[in-house]
């Protein structure tokens, strides 16, 4: 089991400032997951509860002379504590040095311990080197590799309707506000382009209704429901058309995935997954200098939905 | 004739610009999470009344001129009680909107619910549906007399604050004399210690905006009451720093008054002088009355 790149001074940027501060919000450890063509930041895949958000990454995006080999069709996975991660690249910019290289090492912490395995970054500068140790479990097991990569092509399987999420720092400034009433969020997403956001408790309901969002996937025409005065009559109208999904979700999992703005991302998207089985928020990032999706990133979060009756 | 208010089957109907001017009036009486606060509807404006232990009540005074309209249909004045806290919270989510449209309240709805309604320039709709209640209690009508004219004294809402702040150290019971020779105020604390802070009236100071007393008046209150009276007032406002007035009337009612400035709207702040007379209209009240503790509270005459 191989593992050795040098990471790129974009790559370095693209973890330490934007998508490493995003995941260390959700949890400490993360997994990694490196394959031949992409490296892949999984957050809660194994378990069932709790948001999972999958960051993947084209080698290109991150890293150059990438190289790797297990016996495992060249698939190593391991998880990583963030702060460490987060320390260890930081550090390395302020080394200024010309190249970062990333090694997976087995070490012996002390000589009479066990050796150990360690993602090593060694920056060389001019004069001097640094060479940092992050800790990172044991490989996974062949079993658990496979689960992530299930976990990676569940999400493939977008809903059938995404709306385009308005200005996710507005979202955040009003989500702020519905935590203080309420922590269950009942999120619904129309066809014709709405999103609602709603907190209902035994003395209020309040939330607020999106309009004319942009559209992925089926759409529908939304002059059945224009006759509706009030949000939630528009939104009972398009339930009973089959033209919407809603569901509840956790408030505290739903403001831990808006700390994804700290991925800069150029568009947001929200679905709810066929048959109500989560939410799902998909983020776009655009080639800079353009309005077009760069694909050699991506990031998703699943929320798990909220049984209607737990609340 | 029926009004178009009276067709709807509503009481109230107005549209306030400056949703957070009403959220830190109120947050200057929510001195507790579980709070339940009495909402009195009337031609002048509404009246949001919160009481505790019958010996302290909080009042905000929202007239009808700081809403940018106001319809008001109703034989008798509606009452309804509301959860303080709950309504704070709601109203709160609609200064998330960052556009200038006014927020929409309408009373009864069908179930007697308060509905709050913001529509924004891009179709965005903020809404909520409050239930209310049937008062248990109707709030207790303190008043103090003018005849006589009570002792009283106003200086600017920090100074206040900071003083009340400091009687936290001995704590417990704290008295106020308000005495004519030499005109001042005395705080004193006896608990854990003793504290006497003193505000003296005299032209080398301008620390009172006014000043009356006749005859000496001392009472002592409770901390905890006094505490309430400046505790929760929102920094934004402090730092207004308009007046705030105390009154003791007969049998030592204590009143506290604040002015506080609610602005038209955020958008349209004018960098000016907040004693103009163009804001003098954007005043909202905030009165606390607090009974004197029932221990020793005849104290009345020199202490």
């Amino acid at each position: 089991m191989k593992f050795k790149a040098f990471l790129t001074d974009h790559g370095v940027s693209l973890l330490e400032r934007r998508f490493v501060p995003a995941f260390e919000k959700i949890g400490k450890i993360c997994h990694i997951y490196l394959t031949r063509d992409h490296v892949i930041l999984l957050h809660n895949v194994l378990n069932a509860d709790g948001v999972q958000a999958i960051a993947q990454f084209n080698k290109e995006a991150l890293f150059e002379e990438y190289r790797i080999s297990s016996q495992n069709e060249d698939r190593i996975a391991f998880t990583i504590d963030l702060t460490l991660l987060s320390r260890a690249l930081k550090s390395s910019i302020s080394m200024d040095g010309d190249k970062l290289q990333v090694k997976l090492v087995k070490k012996r912490p002390t000589l009479s311990e066990r050796p150990m395995p360690y993602l090593t970054f060694e920056s060389k500068g001019y004069r001097s080197a640094v060479v940092q140790d992050v800790p990172i479990s044991q490989p996974l097991t062949r079993a658990d590799v496979q689960e992530l990569q299930y976990a990676l092509e569940m999400v493939q399987d977008l809903p059938r309707t995404l709306v385009q999420m308005p200005d996710l720092l507005q979202v955040q400034t009003l989500v702020e506000r519905l935590k203080n009433v309420g922590d269950v969020l009942e999120v619904a997403v129309t066809q014709y382009g709405d999103l609602h956001l709603q907190v209902t408790t035994t003395m209020v309901s309040i939330g607020s209704e999106f309009r004319k969002l942009r559209v992925l996937g089926v759409r529908a025409d939304s002059s059945t429901i224009e006759g509706a005065s009030n949000p939630s009559a528009r939104l009972e109208q398009a339930l009973r058309n089959r033209e919407a999904s809603s569901v509840q979700v956790s408030m505290k999992h739903f403001t831990k995935s808006l700390q994804c703005h700290l991925t800069k991302p150029d568009a947001s998207f929200c679905g709810v997954s066929p048959n109500d089985s989560c939410l799902l928020l998909m983020f776009q990032y655009y080639v800079p200098g353009t309005r077009q999706t760069d694909n050699s990133l991506s990031l998703h979060y699943r929320l798990p939905v909220l049984d209607p009756g737990v609340s | 004739m029926t009004s178009p208010l009276a067709a709807e089957g509503l009481e109230l109907r107005c549209l306030l610009d400056n949703v957070q001017g009403l959220v830190d009036a109120l947050t200057s009486i929510h001195w507790k999470k579980q709070q339940d606060a009495v909402c009195e509807l009337s031609e002048h404006g509404m009246v949001i009344t919160v009481e505790e232990w019958s010996c302290l009540q909080g009042r905000v005074y929202f007239r009808k001129e700081l809403f940018r309209t106001y319809e008001y249909h109703a034989d008798v004045r509606p009452r309804f009680g509301v959860s303080l806290g709950l309504l704070v919270d709601c109203l709160n989510t609609f200064t998330s909107s960052s556009g200038t449209t006014a927020l929409e309240l309408q009373y009864p709805g069908s179930d007697m619910q308060l509905t709050l309604k913001l529509v924004d320039a891009n179709d965005t709709c903020i809404y909520a549906e409050m239930r209310t209640r049937i008062p248990d209690t109707l709030p207790r009508d303190y008043s103090i007399e003018d005849e006589g004219l009570p002792s009283y004294f106003a200086v600017k809402s920090a100074a206040l604050k900071e003083a009340i702040d400091d009687l936290e150290w001995p704590g417990s019971s704290i008295s106020i004399t308000i005495s004519s020779d030499p005109p001042g105020v005395t705080f004193k604390g006896e608990g854990h210690g003793d504290l006497q802070i003193e505000f003296l009236d005299n032209s080398q100071t301008d620390l009172f905006i006014a000043f009356h007393c006749d005859q000496i008046v001392s009472y002592r209150y409770k901390y905890k009451f006094l505490r309430a009276t400046t505790a929760n007032i929102p920094t934004g406002i402090m730092k207004d720093n308009r007046g705030s007035k105390l009154t003791i009337g007969a049998g030592g009612l204590l009143k506290v008054q604040h002015l506080i400035s609610v602005r038209p709207s955020p958008t349209h702040q004018h960098h000016s002088d907040p004693s103009n007379t163009q804001q003098h209209g954007r005043v909202s009240y905030i009165e606390f009355y607090v009974l004197p503790d029932a221990e020793d509270g005849a104290e009345d005459g020199v202490p």
